[in-house]
């Protein structure tokens, strides 16, 4: 448990200290964001209609900025190797790394979101849910990114690879976040629904991914 | 028994059997197949003509299915026993998949112009089958872009399996989801919806196909397994011990 703390707290001090902390996606998200409506046109009932899904995608992209540090620096400077020697598995430290991504990178998502949102026209209770939706969305976006991370690790231009890798299993969570911000949004009542559908992939990432990570990472190391 | 097979070069005697027989048996079942089902069959009273597509389409979408649960079974046996020739299987079965796996979105493109007025609907399984054609691709990346042999392999392999998680998605997702794609016709309960004039082509179009591609992947495999043969003697000679 000790260990699984200093790790945790370890992957916050170099996240801020050397990556920025939050600022890099954030940046990302908000650039993507403020480009949509020069790209599609200011029609407002365009703009709120298209809301969900675009604001459900600038999160995802967002989440894959950082996904090739995840791994990638601990195995070009040894740490990971040490980590396997440690008497900590690897499982655990994988399912940690991504709990310190999470909170120590993605968290702006869900409130950039939902300024987006309103900023896009919709009403507040919408954009509320929406970002509720990221809030439970981020766990698996981020354990789908750092579990392509694991596999594309010290290999040369990873992050093409990783958005390659991590694209199509993330695709349920972009389905579902923006199904949260259109059901709000049209009052179809199915807001819940996909609420609980996007925690739910979250939890089953939380489930499965940390051990395709480990098993990933083992494969390097050997 | 199967870890008799484990062994590269009985597999190898065993696959150059058998790809004749697949291979002629696909001659044969195509040569039966295609005419009944593009010229003979009875145009549909809705669809017309355009119905023919499916006898290409439907196959296609079933073996890249199929191709995948491969890919991934294999991969699992390679995760677990280190079988080389479940990987060599994996690698085979890639990108025949994935060209299968074109063929589907590319013909329903092309039925989806005249039937649904759109070349493209991102309706649930016209969007997981693209995602399974995209995981098709980043599994040959992963593959592609690991140069030590064995870490691509592992990693492939553990790619290949979460990519699994798809398959349930894409067959259920026409009852899970209110889709324009129409429901399943052929595998059901109840017994096949599809008339039996358009039924047999469809069985004898899909059994061409599978022929077509165990033949296919058989010949991958042997060429695969030759190539590395040819590369491990060849280094042997190089590092200076008789080849």
């Amino acid at each position: 448990m000790k260990a699984l703390r200093a790790v945790f707290v370890r992957e916050w001090r170099l996240a801020s200290a050397g990556g920025g902390g939050p600022a890099g996606p954030a940046a990302f998200m908000l650039a993507a964001l403020a480009l949509v409506p020069l790209a599609i046109g200011p029609d407002p009932d365009i703009l709120r209609a298209a809301a969900p899904g675009v604001i459900a995608f600038a999160a995802l992209l967002a989440s894959l900025q950082g996904a090739e540090r995840m791994f990638g620096d601990d195995l070009s400077d040894g740490t990971l190797e040490l980590y396997a020697l440690s008497p900590v598995s690897l499982t655990a430290l994988s399912a940690i790394k991504a709990a310190a991504y999470v909170s120590a990178v993605l968290w702006p998502a869900p409130v950039i979101g939902f300024v987006a949102a309103m900023a896009y026209g919709m009403d507040g209770p919408s954009a509320g849910a929406l970002s509720l939706g990221l809030v439970l969305a981020l766990p698996g976006l981020a354990l789908v990114s750092g579990f392509a991370g694991a596999l594309a690790a010290g290999v040369k231009r990873a992050g093409l690879l990783i958005a390659l890798i991590a694209a199509p299993l993330q695709v349920p969570l972009l389905v579902f976040v923006a199904g949260v911000g259109r059901a709000a949004l049209e009052g179809t009542g199915l807001a819940g629904a996909n609420l609980m559908l996007a925690g739910a992939f979250s939890l089953a990432a939380l489930a499965l991914a940390p051990f395709g990570m480990a098993a990933a990472l083992k494969g390097r190391l050997e | 028994m199967w870890s008799a097979f484990a062994n590269p070069e009985r597999f190898e005697r065993l696959a150059a059997r058998l790809v004749p027989w697949f291979g002629w048996g696909a001659v044969i079942l195509f040569a039966i197949g295609l005419p009944w089902a593009l010229i003979i069959s009875p145009p549909d009273y809705q669809q017309g003509d355009t119905v023919r597509i499916m006898y290409v389409h439907v196959p296609s979408a079933w073996l890249s299915m199929a191709a995948y649960a491969g890919l991934g079974g294999a991969s699992f046996v390679y995760f677990i026993w280190r079988h080389n020739v479940a990987d060599l299987a994996a690698q085979a079965l890639a990108p025949i998949g994935a060209v299968f796996a074109f063929l589907t979105l590319a013909t329903g493109s092309l039925w989806g112009r005249p039937m649904w007025g759109t070349w493209w609907e991102w309706d649930a399984r016209l969007t997981s089958m693209l995602v399974l054609f995209l995981l098709y691709l980043g599994y040959m990346a992963l593959r592609a872009a690991i140069e030590d042999e064995r870490l691509a392999a592992r990693a492939g392999a553990i790619l290949a399996m979460a990519g699994l998680i798809n398959l349930p998605i894409i067959k259920f997702s026409v009852d899970w989801w209110n889709t324009l794609h129409q429901p399943a016709s052929v595998i059901r309960l109840d017994g096949p919806t599809i008339h039996a004039s358009q039924l047999w082509p469809l069985l004898v179009m899909a059994l061409a196909f599978t022929a077509l591609m165990t033949a296919l992947v058989f010949m991958n495999v042997r060429n695969m397994s030759l190539a590395r043969r040819a590369e491990a003697r060849a280094r042997r000679k190089i590092e200076g011990g008789e080849g």
